[in-house]
């Protein structure tokens, strides 16, 4: 498969939380959350919890990672643990993570959790079964798997969008005409169609309109030629200036004896601010 | 003139603060590194940066921006006046980025891995840009200071000499790499623009950064020469401070017509007046940052007076530590709706870096030549206080320097300990997640039972459909279902009926609570995770006696008198749950102790929901759908809509207004 992508219909979510329990037993975080009381709910995303459902009126939305095409954890990574790989998963690397939590910090939809009770924590969020599908161990994510609705479906993301098109030309009474994930912050690879509006069922409001890493890649593309002019610019003022003490020294020297010298270089000093 | 460095009393009083919170700190950071972030910090998983990160790393590095300004001054542009004060710069600077990573190693949740970006880079990562600027710049602050250290060690003269010949390049490296630190610290929250307040995220972040770091170097080298003047009883330097708050000023008002002009030409100025508590942050940020220590720098009244100085340079101090804090947390806090309130542990550890390498600053300036004028060394003449002839201390004090510092280190190790333990104790008060008590309900039957599970599909309130259509009023227990305002919907009579009748309370209600028929089960699993204690031990001890009734339990005397060595109850009770009872004990728990609400009520209803489910081929009645509905999750809504039904339908069954619980 060339990437992995997850397509979920709200419309056929019963919140049976099938999932979230497929995806604890899979990945082996335990059978019970008990998050840190000031940390919210213990149906929230939590370290030992990857993925959710999130209850608002009559909906059922899940939450979990959205795979972003061009995620702002893995941009902000400095070393590179949380990575994209071939596939288009968002996966992480415990054995090489400093715990700076940059990436928490940079996840627009807020989807990575911490080991806050741990002496060796880890980073923690859904991970599309990375290992276990390319390890031949399951053929598409636990959750995915475990939906007796068929509420939430597992292919290549082109194919779900196709379908996700195609469930909305079907039955255009039904859905609001919008794929969530096809475009937000660049694309992600999780994506939903529902018959509310997402917004108002948990999805971030503030969303950054474009992706996410753009404006700092710029940034740091003038960072050399900033080191270079910089170090330019400092070289030459420098020998400007002292070029210029030494050239008001001798004058005053030669007008003067020594202590007017050292006056005439100080108003000149002066200018220079 | 100086005062001698043994008996100045505000350098003593002084010297034992730093020393105590430096030992406070400490013990802190052992019980992080034991047991994780958790304990000794407030961060949650949506504000995972908080004081450390603010404060001991982002303001530390900007404080040390004092190094490469007046580096680049007196060795750049020349400016030799300020020569004697570029060493406590220096000095200062090498210090901040001590802290820095000191900081970092406390705040990294896995800081022996602090080494990776150097052969794991992700060059996308503006994190990866300041780490190797961080590494880089130490070194060459190292170098910079590294003559200074080593002037009075004849053997080092040829490093000293080879150093002092390399000054120019390592300086203009310095200033390269600190142009391109101060600014990358701000290019980080280009990453953060969903999770920032508008009045924070700029697309100009790095050169605000780079321009705030500037004046508040300015400021930080004028407030280290104020107050290390007050504390050695020393003159200050105050026509070289005049320069340099002048300068400040410039700088911090190119701060304020950038920030403005950018928040103005965003469209987002309307953020700073809509009268929130973060506009006034704003105002607040930006008075004490860039307003007043510019009036105070300019005005006439002022200018140049020794009190603008060091007030000045204080407020700009202040203001830009505020504004990391904001732009590092506090501002996130805003969109993320959580509150993040600094932990006493992390306040103390933050101060108690800064308070070690404050000492570290004073040692320096007591043993080497930072100022052109050092201050006064201990009289030399003075009699000695040991007499190495008769191995006696003679009239001096027997309470050195030395023990003081342990003394005080001793102190504020204490001191931590305890606030540790507070500490512990308020996180393990609020871990109870209480259960709510049962409600009773009325529910609209629905009429469309598509199958099991969905029997009981509340179909609508009375303003939808006519009653008349057969729709029956029917009274439900609505239970607690993991907080957060959820409930399961559960037939309580049809419960009863199918188990048989009036004798199938036992069943379920086991071991109720003495003449009780049907003890509700939040009463004694109370929380929804953790295990209860149901036992009282003091209703025990008076009933059977007082103090005299010890061994009644506790009947072996040799053994402690603990729990687990104690008699079981059903000793003495009649066995705690009858034969027939569908409660099974999963896990051996300690008499006394009740499992979690979640475990007892899902072993309770999943043993009989998934046995049914298997003989009956009710494939439905083991999935978690069947009691966690959809549409009874929102309690008001559902309280709301039988309201509205049994007002227009009126039943025979209880009145939602006096149905409040379930229990006697
Ligand atoms: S949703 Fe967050 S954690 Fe997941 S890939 Fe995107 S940025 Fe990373
Ligand atoms: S916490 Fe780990 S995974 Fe996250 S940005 Fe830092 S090093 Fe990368």
């Amino acid at each position: 498969m060339s990437s992995f992508a997850i397509l979920t219909d709200v419309t056929k979510c019963t919140g049976c939380e099938e999932c979230v329990l497929a995806c604890k037993v899979t990945n082996e975080t335990g059978l019970r959350d008990t998050p840190r009381k000031w940390q919210g709910a213990a149906t929230d995303l939590s370290s030992t919890r990857w993925t959710t459902i999130a209850r608002t009126g009559n909906r059922h939305v899940r939450v979990h990672c959205r795979h972003c095409l061009e995620p702002g954890c893995a941009a902000a990574c400095p070393v590179g643990a949380l990575h994209t790989t071939d596939e288009g998963v968002v996966a992480y690397d415990p054995s090489i993570c400093l715990g700076c939590r940059y990436c928490m910090v940079a996840c627009p939809f807020r989807m990575t959790r911490y080991e806050w009770g741990s002496a060796n924590p880890r980073v923690r969020k859904c991970i599309l079964c990375y290992e276990k599908i390319t390890g031949g161990e399951l053929k598409q994510p636990a959750c995915t798997a475990a939906c007796p609705e068929g509420a939430t479906i597992f292919g290549a993301r082109d194919d779900l969008l196709a379908e996700a098109r195609r469930r909305i030309g079907d039955d255009p009474n039904r859905y609001i005409d919008h794929v969530w994930g096809e475009h937000e912050v660049g694309g992600t690879s999780v994506l939903y169609i529902s018959d509310v509006d997402l917004v108002q069922a948990g999805w971030p409001s503030q969303l950054p309109r474009d992706a996410v890493p753009e404006l700092a890649d710029m940034v740091l593309h003038t960072v050399p030629t900033t080191f270079v002019s910089v170090g330019m610019a400092m070289a030459g003022i420098h020998w400007v200036i002292k070029r210029r003490q030494k050239l008001a020294a001798e004058a005053a020297a030669a007008t003067a004896a020594g202590p007017a010298a050292a006056e005439t270089v100080t108003p000149g000093d002066e200018e220079q601010s | 003139m100086s005062e001698n460095t043994a008996t100045n009393s505000r350098l003593i009083a002084t010297k034992a603060a730093l020393w105590c919170l430096v030992g406070a700190a400490a013990v802190v950071v052992g019980v992080r590194y034991a047991l994780g972030l958790g304990l000794t910090t407030a961060l949650t998983d949506t504000t995972p940066w908080g004081m450390w990160i603010g404060f001991d790393v982002l303001s530390g590095v900007a404080l040390a921006a004092g190094g490469f300004v007046l580096a680049a001054a007196v060795h750049i542009f020349g400016r030799e006046r300020y020569h004697g004060i570029v060493r406590p710069a220096i000095l200062t600077a090498f210090l901040g980025y001590l802290g820095v990573i000191i900081g970092l190693l406390v705040d990294l949740g896995r800081p022996w891995n602090i080494w990776r970006p150097v052969f794991q880079q992700n060059l996308h990562s503006p994190l990866f840009e300041v780490a190797m600027c961080v590494m880089l710049y130490t070194t060459v602050l190292a170098l910079e200071f590294a003559p200074t250290a080593l002037e009075r060690w004849r053997r080092a003269q040829p490093v000293v000499r080879l150093l002092r010949r390399l000054v120019l390049p390592l300086v203009i490296t310095g200033i390269c790499l600190s142009t391109l630190h101060q600014s990358s610290l701000g290019t980080m929250f280009l990453l953060t623009e969903g999770r920032m307040h508008p009045l924070w995220y700029s697309p100009l972040q790095s050169p605000l950064f780079l321009i705030s770091a500037v004046a508040l170097g300015l400021g930080m080298v004028t407030l280290e020469g104020v107050v290390s003047a007050w504390l050695y009883r020393r003159k200050a330097e105050w026509q070289l401070f005049g320069g340099l708050t002048r300068a400040a000023a410039v700088v911090l008002g190119l701060y304020l017509v950038v920030r403005l002009v950018d928040l103005g030409v965003r469209g987002m100025l309307g953020h700073a007046v809509d009268g929130s508590g973060f506009a006034v942050l704003f105002w607040l940020e930006l008075a004490l940052s860039a307003v007043l220590p510019i009036l105070l720098f300019t005005l006439p009244q002022s200018r140049g007076q020794p009190w603008a100085h060091g007030w000045g340079a204080l407020l700009v101090v202040a203001g830009f530590v505020l504004h990391r804090a904001d732009v590092g947390g506090i501002s996130h806090v805003a969109i993320t709706g959580e509150a993040y309130v600094p932990a006493l542990t992390e306040v103390v550890t933050s101060l108690g870096i800064v308070a070690g390498l404050a000492l570290v600053f004073l040692f320096c300036v007591e043993r080497l030549r930072i100022w052109e004028e050092p201050p006064a060394a201990p009289d030399l003449f003075a009699r000695t206080a040991f007499d190495p002839v008769g191995r006696q201390y003679i009239g001096a004090p027997w309470f050195g320097g030395g023990q003081r510092a342990v003394l005080a280190l001793v102190v504020g190790a204490i001191a931590g300990v305890i606030l540790v333990e507070a500490q512990v104790a308020v996180r393990e008060r609020t871990r109870a997640a209480p259960v709510a008590a049962p409600k009773n309900a009325l529910i609209v039957r629905a009429q469309n039972p598509s199958g099991p599970g969905h029997d009981f599909e509340l179909v609508a309130s009375s303003g939808e459909t006519p009653f008349d259509a057969g729709v029956d009023l029917h009274p439900v227990i609505l239970i607690d279902s993991g907080g957060a305002e959820r409930y399961v919907l559960f037939e309580h009579e049809a419960h009863q009926g199918r188990l048989g009748g009036q004798t199938a309370c036992a069943l379920c209600h086991h071991r109720n609570v003495p003449l009780d028929l049907a003890t509700s089960c939040a009463q004694c699993h109370r929380d929804m995770f953790e295990t209860t204690d149901t036992f009282s031990h003091a209703r025990h001890e008076t009933a059977l006696g007082g103090r005299e009734s010890c061994a009644t339990c506790h009947v072996d005397a040799d053994a402690p008198k603990s729990r687990a060595a104690a008699k079981a109850c059903d000793d003495c009770h009649r066995p705690p749950r009858p034969d027939a009872t569908l409660v099974r004990a999963t896990i051996e728990l300690p008499a006394g102790l009740a499992p979690g609400y979640l475990d007892a009520m899902h072993g309770l209803c999943l043993r009989c929901h998934l046995q049914e489910d298997a003989a009956a081929g009710e494939p439905h009645l083991g999935r978690c759908a069947t009691c966690h509905r959809n549409r009874f999750d929102d309690k008001d809504e559902l309280i709301r809509r039988t309201r509205s039904v049994a007002r227009a339908g009126g039943s025979g069954g209880p009145g939602l207004e006096e149905a409040k619980g379930m229990n006697p």
